[in-house]
Protein backbone atom coordinates (compact mmCIF):
# COMPACT_ATOMS: atom_id res chain seq x y z
CA UNK A 1 0.00 0.00 0.00
CA UNK A 2 1.72 3.16 -1.12
CA UNK A 3 0.95 6.52 0.45
CA UNK A 4 -0.72 9.15 -1.71
CA UNK A 5 2.17 11.58 -1.19
CA UNK A 6 5.13 9.26 -1.59
CA UNK A 7 8.52 10.89 -2.19
CA UNK A 8 8.52 9.50 -5.70
CA UNK A 9 5.16 11.09 -6.59
CA UNK A 10 6.05 14.49 -5.11
CA UNK A 11 9.27 14.45 -7.13
CA UNK A 12 7.51 13.50 -10.36
CA UNK A 13 4.75 16.11 -9.93
CA UNK A 14 7.36 18.80 -9.21
CA UNK A 15 9.33 17.81 -12.32
CA UNK A 16 6.20 17.73 -14.50
CA UNK A 17 5.01 21.14 -13.24
CA UNK A 18 8.49 22.60 -13.82
CA UNK A 19 8.59 21.18 -17.33
CA UNK A 20 5.15 22.59 -18.11
CA UNK A 21 6.07 26.05 -16.75
CA UNK A 22 9.19 26.06 -18.89
CA UNK A 23 7.39 25.01 -22.06
CA UNK A 24 4.46 27.44 -21.65
CA UNK A 25 6.32 30.47 -20.20
CA UNK A 26 4.00 30.17 -17.19
CA UNK A 27 0.92 31.24 -19.11
CA UNK A 28 -1.93 30.74 -16.55
CA UNK A 29 -4.48 29.72 -19.21
CA UNK A 30 -2.23 26.80 -20.22
CA UNK A 31 -3.01 25.00 -16.95
CA UNK A 32 -6.45 24.25 -18.40
CA UNK A 33 -4.60 21.71 -20.55
CA UNK A 34 -1.58 21.19 -18.28
CA UNK A 35 -3.31 19.89 -15.16
CA UNK A 36 -5.25 17.08 -16.87
CA UNK A 37 -2.25 16.19 -19.06
CA UNK A 38 0.10 15.92 -16.08
CA UNK A 39 -2.43 13.89 -14.09
CA UNK A 40 -3.03 11.49 -16.98
CA UNK A 41 0.69 11.13 -17.74
CA UNK A 42 1.59 10.32 -14.13
CA UNK A 43 -1.34 7.90 -13.70
CA UNK A 44 -0.47 6.13 -16.95
CA UNK A 45 3.23 6.04 -16.05
CA UNK A 46 2.49 4.34 -12.73
CA UNK A 47 0.20 1.86 -14.42
CA UNK A 48 2.85 0.89 -16.94
CA UNK A 49 6.06 1.08 -14.94
CA UNK A 50 4.75 0.59 -11.39
CA UNK A 51 5.13 3.03 -8.50
CA UNK A 52 8.60 1.87 -7.45
CA UNK A 53 11.32 4.29 -8.47
CA UNK A 54 14.39 3.02 -10.26
CA UNK A 55 17.57 4.54 -8.83
CA UNK A 56 19.52 6.55 -11.39
CA UNK A 57 23.29 6.83 -11.44
CA UNK A 58 24.59 10.36 -12.01
CA UNK A 59 27.88 9.06 -13.39
CA UNK A 60 25.94 6.74 -15.68
CA UNK A 61 23.88 9.65 -16.99
CA UNK A 62 26.95 11.85 -17.53
CA UNK A 63 28.62 9.05 -19.50
CA UNK A 64 25.45 8.33 -21.46
CA UNK A 65 24.97 11.87 -22.81
CA UNK A 66 28.15 12.08 -24.94
CA UNK A 67 27.63 8.48 -26.10
CA UNK A 68 24.07 9.31 -27.13
CA UNK A 69 25.02 12.52 -28.96
CA UNK A 70 27.89 10.85 -30.81
CA UNK A 71 25.76 7.90 -31.91
CA UNK A 72 22.90 10.20 -33.03
CA UNK A 73 25.37 12.12 -35.15
CA UNK A 74 26.92 8.96 -36.64
CA UNK A 75 23.47 7.40 -37.17
CA UNK A 76 22.21 10.42 -39.11
CA UNK A 77 25.36 10.74 -41.22
CA UNK A 78 25.39 7.00 -41.96
CA UNK A 79 21.81 6.85 -43.19
CA UNK A 80 22.14 10.11 -45.17
CA UNK A 81 25.23 8.78 -46.99
CA UNK A 82 23.51 5.51 -47.78
CA UNK A 83 20.39 7.08 -49.29
CA UNK A 84 22.31 9.74 -51.22
CA UNK A 85 24.62 7.20 -52.90
CA UNK A 86 24.07 6.61 -56.62
CA UNK A 87 22.51 3.27 -55.77
CA UNK A 88 21.21 3.28 -52.16
CA UNK A 89 23.70 1.09 -50.26
CA UNK A 90 21.45 -1.13 -48.18
CA UNK A 91 21.08 -4.84 -47.58
CA UNK A 92 18.24 -4.90 -45.06
CA UNK A 93 17.25 -7.79 -42.85
CA UNK A 94 16.13 -8.80 -39.37
CA UNK A 95 18.43 -9.80 -36.52
CA UNK A 96 18.22 -10.68 -32.84
CA UNK A 97 20.17 -9.51 -29.84
CA UNK A 98 20.04 -11.22 -26.41
CA UNK A 99 19.03 -8.56 -23.89
CA UNK A 100 19.92 -8.90 -20.24
CA UNK A 101 18.63 -5.51 -18.99
CA UNK A 102 15.76 -6.18 -16.59
CA UNK A 103 14.09 -3.00 -15.32
CA UNK A 104 11.35 -1.49 -17.51
CA UNK A 105 12.88 2.02 -17.83
CA UNK A 106 16.27 0.56 -18.81
CA UNK A 107 14.66 -1.60 -21.48
CA UNK A 108 12.65 1.35 -22.85
CA UNK A 109 15.74 3.57 -23.02
CA UNK A 110 17.65 0.76 -24.75
CA UNK A 111 14.88 0.10 -27.29
CA UNK A 112 14.53 3.78 -28.18
CA UNK A 113 18.26 4.41 -28.45
CA UNK A 114 18.76 1.36 -30.70
CA UNK A 115 16.65 3.17 -33.31
CA UNK A 116 19.03 6.14 -33.22
CA UNK A 117 22.20 4.08 -33.56
CA UNK A 118 23.66 3.71 -37.07
CA UNK A 119 21.79 1.04 -39.01
CA UNK A 120 19.54 -0.51 -36.35
CA UNK A 121 15.83 -0.17 -35.55
CA UNK A 122 13.90 -1.85 -32.74
CA UNK A 123 11.12 -4.06 -34.02
CA UNK A 124 10.06 -6.24 -31.09
CA UNK A 125 11.00 -6.57 -27.42
CA UNK A 126 10.77 -9.99 -25.86
CA UNK A 127 11.68 -11.08 -22.36
CA UNK A 128 15.22 -12.24 -23.12
CA UNK A 129 15.91 -10.72 -26.53
CA UNK A 130 15.22 -7.86 -28.86
CA UNK A 131 14.38 -8.27 -32.52
CA UNK A 132 15.76 -5.51 -34.68
CA UNK A 133 15.87 -4.44 -38.27
CA UNK A 134 19.32 -3.84 -39.72
CA UNK A 135 19.80 -1.52 -42.67
CA UNK A 136 22.87 -3.46 -43.76
CA UNK A 137 23.26 -7.06 -42.63
CA UNK A 138 27.00 -6.91 -43.41
CA UNK A 139 27.61 -4.54 -40.48
CA UNK A 140 28.77 -5.59 -37.02
CA UNK A 141 25.84 -4.60 -34.82
CA UNK A 142 26.56 -6.93 -31.97
CA UNK A 143 29.51 -4.88 -30.67
CA UNK A 144 27.56 -1.61 -31.00
CA UNK A 145 24.54 -2.99 -29.15
CA UNK A 146 26.71 -4.46 -26.40
CA UNK A 147 28.26 -1.00 -25.88
CA UNK A 148 24.80 0.56 -25.76
CA UNK A 149 23.58 -2.06 -23.30
CA UNK A 150 26.49 -1.32 -20.96
CA UNK A 151 25.88 2.44 -21.26
CA UNK A 152 22.15 2.06 -20.48
CA UNK A 153 22.90 -0.39 -17.67
CA UNK A 154 25.19 2.17 -16.04
CA UNK A 155 22.44 4.83 -16.11
CA UNK A 156 20.13 2.59 -14.07
CA UNK A 157 22.84 1.07 -11.89
CA UNK A 158 22.45 -2.40 -13.44
CA UNK A 159 26.06 -2.42 -14.67
CA UNK A 160 29.03 -0.82 -12.96
CA UNK B 1 29.71 35.58 -35.78
CA UNK B 2 27.20 33.63 -33.65
CA UNK B 3 24.57 34.29 -36.30
CA UNK B 4 26.82 32.78 -38.96
CA UNK B 5 27.36 29.65 -36.84
CA UNK B 6 23.62 29.44 -36.22
CA UNK B 7 22.77 29.74 -39.91
CA UNK B 8 25.40 27.15 -40.85
CA UNK B 9 23.92 24.71 -38.32
CA UNK B 10 20.39 25.34 -39.59
CA UNK B 11 21.57 24.77 -43.17
CA UNK B 12 23.27 21.50 -42.21
CA UNK B 13 20.13 20.42 -40.35
CA UNK B 14 18.04 21.02 -43.47
CA UNK B 15 20.39 18.80 -45.49
CA UNK B 16 19.61 15.94 -43.09
CA UNK B 17 15.87 16.62 -43.27
CA UNK B 18 16.17 16.42 -47.06
CA UNK B 19 18.16 13.18 -46.76
CA UNK B 20 15.41 11.71 -44.55
CA UNK B 21 12.76 12.51 -47.16
CA UNK B 22 14.97 11.25 -50.01
CA UNK B 23 15.45 8.02 -48.05
CA UNK B 24 11.69 7.69 -47.74
CA UNK B 25 11.44 7.81 -51.53
CA UNK B 26 14.49 5.75 -52.46
CA UNK B 27 14.71 2.93 -49.93
CA UNK B 28 13.15 -0.41 -50.88
CA UNK B 29 10.89 -1.34 -47.95
CA UNK B 30 8.96 0.00 -44.98
CA UNK B 31 11.53 -0.86 -42.31
CA UNK B 32 14.45 0.65 -44.22
CA UNK B 33 12.44 3.83 -44.75
CA UNK B 34 11.87 4.12 -41.02
CA UNK B 35 15.66 4.20 -40.54
CA UNK B 36 15.91 7.26 -42.78
CA UNK B 37 13.01 9.03 -41.07
CA UNK B 38 14.10 8.44 -37.49
CA UNK B 39 17.86 8.93 -37.71
CA UNK B 40 18.25 11.60 -40.38
CA UNK B 41 15.33 13.71 -39.19
CA UNK B 42 16.37 13.49 -35.54
CA UNK B 43 19.86 14.70 -36.36
CA UNK B 44 18.37 17.37 -38.62
CA UNK B 45 16.10 18.62 -35.85
CA UNK B 46 18.98 18.58 -33.34
CA UNK B 47 21.17 20.73 -35.61
CA UNK B 48 18.23 23.02 -36.35
CA UNK B 49 17.54 23.44 -32.63
CA UNK B 50 21.17 24.28 -31.81
CA UNK B 51 21.25 26.69 -34.75
CA UNK B 52 18.09 28.48 -33.63
CA UNK B 53 19.48 28.63 -30.08
CA UNK B 54 22.57 30.42 -31.43
CA UNK B 55 20.38 32.90 -33.32
CA UNK B 56 18.15 33.52 -30.30
CA UNK B 57 21.11 33.97 -27.95
CA UNK B 58 18.87 33.35 -24.94
CA UNK B 59 19.50 30.62 -22.37
CA UNK B 60 15.82 30.00 -21.58
CA UNK B 61 15.00 29.52 -25.25
CA UNK B 62 18.02 27.21 -25.62
CA UNK B 63 16.84 25.02 -22.73
CA UNK B 64 13.36 24.96 -24.22
CA UNK B 65 14.71 23.91 -27.62
CA UNK B 66 16.76 21.14 -26.01
CA UNK B 67 13.66 19.86 -24.25
CA UNK B 68 11.65 19.96 -27.45
CA UNK B 69 14.37 18.01 -29.24
CA UNK B 70 14.35 15.32 -26.54
CA UNK B 71 10.53 15.11 -26.56
CA UNK B 72 10.47 14.76 -30.36
CA UNK B 73 13.24 12.12 -30.17
CA UNK B 74 11.23 10.07 -27.70
CA UNK B 75 8.03 10.42 -29.74
CA UNK B 76 9.70 9.54 -33.03
CA UNK B 77 11.63 6.55 -31.65
CA UNK B 78 8.44 5.22 -30.05
CA UNK B 79 6.28 5.70 -33.14
CA UNK B 80 8.95 4.20 -35.43
CA UNK B 81 9.08 1.16 -33.14
CA UNK B 82 5.27 0.81 -33.18
CA UNK B 83 5.08 1.06 -36.98
CA UNK B 84 7.99 -1.41 -37.38
CA UNK B 85 6.40 -3.85 -34.95
CA UNK B 86 2.96 -3.65 -36.52
CA UNK B 87 4.36 -4.16 -40.02
CA UNK B 88 6.42 -7.14 -38.83
CA UNK B 89 3.36 -8.74 -37.20
CA UNK B 90 1.36 -8.23 -40.38
CA UNK B 91 4.06 -10.19 -42.19
CA UNK B 92 5.70 -7.38 -44.13
CA UNK B 93 9.42 -7.36 -44.78
CA UNK B 94 10.50 -10.98 -44.69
Amino acid sequence: MSRVFSRQRVLLVTAAVGLWLLLTDGDPASWLVGVPVIALALAYGERVAGPAGTPLSLVGILLFIPFFLRESLLGGIDVARRVLAYRPRVQPGFARYPLSLRSAPARVLFANTVSLLPGTLTVEMRDQEIELHALDMRGDYYTELARLERAVGRVFGEVH
Amino acid sequence: MLDAVGLALIGTGLVFFAAGSIGLLRLPDLHSRLHALTKADNLGLGLLAVGVAFLAGDLLIAVKLLLLWLLVLAASAASAHLIARHARLRGQGR
